[in-house]
């Protein structure tokens, strides 16, 4: 598990008031949504803030591929690490 | 006995009426003829009282009454209330000269609708609210408790151990017994054990009481002495169908509890878990929410009450309550019902009692605080927290959208209700945003022959436990060292400040959530060493001397 990933982890339980999770209890490839960890909607817009202000990155306000870069944390880390990157 | 009418108590001074066992009415109806003439000549119009003395507050009622003066009875009598009722008010009064000297006003019936009696109510808001109340409404419902009851009761001393501030003791243990001429205790008793030592001084008795109280009994009462207890009311919130059915089993019979509010009077009334009868004349209807409203000879007449309480009408008149309307709150534009959430987490067989609110941490989310049954307790020692939230979570999946899963979780073994059974949803709100405990309260502290004895209970949701271990629950050496030196530090003063080592350090027994332990702890000063013991009943769980020193 990548640094990154970890971090990302945290970063849900923090954000989103998970006080009973640990960041063991999130698999890379578990689903954020629906089925898995069970975000809402809102959670998404929750999550979204905070990956921006974290990385000091931009969500693309244009693209169509945002539901999939929030489906698990390993996607997730992809798109953070393309963007600083990018 | 006989009943005098709360207009006509002041008439036919009566030495053989009881009204407490060391005051009879004679002596009530010439103290309170004397005050009526002390207000009177005071000029006072307005006045609060706040008289712990139940027979003092009588006194004060009727020579107020009758000296035309206007009633207000505060909830409490905090510097904070007492400035928000000082514009309302000439004179607070909190006790009674029982010697007072002024020239008595004549006696006359009073006019039960010109004497007032205004209530405060601490409400939802938390903003105090006032209530206004004629004489002629409270006297039509303590008639209605006399012809329920009256035979019943017979000559009952009633002990109480609610306030008679608010509209429930001020009737039960005040009003309704000085109308029957049946005597009533002067001063509220809190503790079961208090009630149980001082009811056991009178020949025959009843129990005007609180769930506060009535799910609190414990298990060192004596219910074979306790068998002459003719009655047992309860009311100011709803009381656990476990306490109702632990009274029936120990003493034959259910106690009567008693539905209403301070704007409404008494609603209604139920022995043991079956739907609310309603008191006689009470009309009942429902709005398009399904909450209750009524009119009642004890509302001012043609008024009809809109409650908050969701009912089920019975077409035999009877009827269900289901919860509050009112706590209904908004996450994210979503209208969550609290109490039905609450229900849904009350029917689970580890909850005994449950508790939302609403938390703004990044989002508002709610948060649950949870009494643990016994079943509850049983499985967070043996399956741990994430077992019982995760497996409550699933179990409300089914009740409720994902957005009002409670995403926070206290564990407590009984909410933190007040003496008048109620939890205000600011402090249910505080307790869901502080954080887990680490320390823990001493239920008791007593110190003999040199060494300290406290009793403790394991908090059942120590944040210790979460990583220690997470399955199975267990309170670390160290934090029980750290326990031994903290509690120390408050009980025994001038122990030396520094930390130096430990001793003969023995762990001998797991302590687990929920674990009652007596702790002792003695500092021998001239070696510097505080011993300590941890003990559960008559398992030692650890021991050990902490060395401790001068500052560096």
């Amino acid at each position: 598990m990548s640094d990154l990933q970890l971090e990302i982890k945290h970063l849900i339980i923090e954000a989103l008031g998970l006080e009973d999770m640990e960041a063991a209890d999130i698999g890379a490839d578990l689903p954020l949504f629906g089925e898995g960890l069970g975000l809402d909607s809102v959670d998404a817009l929750e999550l979204g803030l905070a990956i921006q202000k974290r990385f000091g990155i931009k969500i693309d306000a244009e693209a169509k591929d945002t539901r999939e870069h929030f489906a698990n944390v390993a996607s997730l880390a992809a798109f953070v690490a393309a963007r600083q990157s990018a | 006995m006989s009943w005098i009418g709360l207009d006509c108590l002041l008439l036919n001074p009566d030495a053989s009426r009881p009204v407490t066992p060391d005051l009879d009415h004679a002596e009530l109806c010439q103290r309170a003829l004397r005050l009526a003439g002390q207000l009177r000549g005071q000029n006072v119009q307005r006045v609060a009282l706040y008289l712990e003395d139940a027979a003092d507050l009588a006194i004060a009622l009727l020579g107020a009454w009758l000296a035309g003066v206007q009633v207000l009875l505060p909830a409490d009598a905090q510097a904070q209330t007492r400035l928000q009722l000082a514009s309302r008010i000439d004179l607070w009064l909190d006790a009674l000269d029982p010697a007072e000297a002024a020239e008595p006003l004549a006696a006359r019936a009073l006019d039960l609708d010109r004497c007032r009696l205004t209530l405060c109510t601490s409400g939802s808001s938390g903003e105090a609210k006032l209530i206004d109340k004629s004489l002629r409404q409270l006297s039509n419902e303590v008639e209605a408790l006399e012809r329920l009851w009256g035979e019943t009761l017979g000559d009952a001393v009633i002990v109480a151990s609610v306030a008679a501030q608010h509209i429930y003791g001020l009737l039960f243990r005040v009003l309704w017994p000085l109308c029957a001429g049946r005597a009533f205790l002067r001063h509220a008793q809190p503790f079961p054990e208090d009630m149980q030592r001082i009811s056991l001084e009178q020949p025959a008795f009843a129990w005007v009481a609180s769930p506060a109280l009535l799910k609190r009994m414990g298990d060192n009462l004596d219910w074979t002495a306790l068998q002459p207890l003719r009655q047992v009311f309860s009311s100011g919130g709803a009381l656990p169908t476990e306490a109702a059915q632990l009274l029936h089993a120990q003493l034959g019979q259910w106690p009567t509890e008693i539905y209403g509010s301070s704007e409404t009077g008494g609603i209604a009334w139920r022995r043991g878990d079956t739907p609310w009868q309603p008191f006689a004349g009470v009309k009942l209807g429902v709005n398009a929410e399904g909450a209750l409203r009524l009119t009642s000879p004890y509302l001012p007449a043609g008024h009809c009450e809109q409650t908050a309480d969701a009912v089920e009408l019975q077409a035999d008149g009877r009827f269900v309550l289901r919860g509050r309307l009112d706590r209904i709150v908004k996450l994210e534009e979503k209208r969550i019902s609290l109490p039905m959430l609450e229900q849904a987490l009350m029917a689970h067989h580890w909850v005994s009692d449950a508790r939302l609110g609403v938390l703004q941490q990044g989002r508002a989310f709610l948060g649950a605080l949870l009494a643990l049954s016994p079943a509850g307790v049983h499985a967070l020692r043996n399956q741990g927290r994430r077992s019982i939230t995760d497996t409550l979570r699933r179990h409300l999946a089914g009740h409720c959208e994902a957005i009002a899963l409670p995403r926070r979780w206290r564990l407590l073994s009984q909410l933190p209700y007040s003496s008048q059974g109620k939890l205000a949803q600011a402090a249910v709100e505080a307790l869901l945003a502080a954080p887990r405990p680490t320390q823990v309260e001493p239920l008791s502290a007593v110190q003999r022959d040199g060494e300290w004895q406290l009793e403790l209970q394991v908090p059942l949701d120590l944040a210790h436990f979460s990583g220690h271990f997470p399955q199975t629950p267990v309170l670390p050496g160290v934090v029980q060292i750290d326990w031994a030196q903290q509690l120390a530090r408050q009980l025994i003063e001038q122990l030396p400040p520094r930390f130096v080592g430990m001793e003969v350090l023995k762990f001998q027994q797991l302590v687990r959530p929920g674990d009652p332990l007596q702790l002792s702890l003695r500092f021998d000063a001239s070696r510097g060493k505080l011993y300590f013991t941890f003990r559960n009943g008559d398992k030692a769980c650890s021991s050990g001397r902490i060395l401790l020193g001068p500052a560096q």
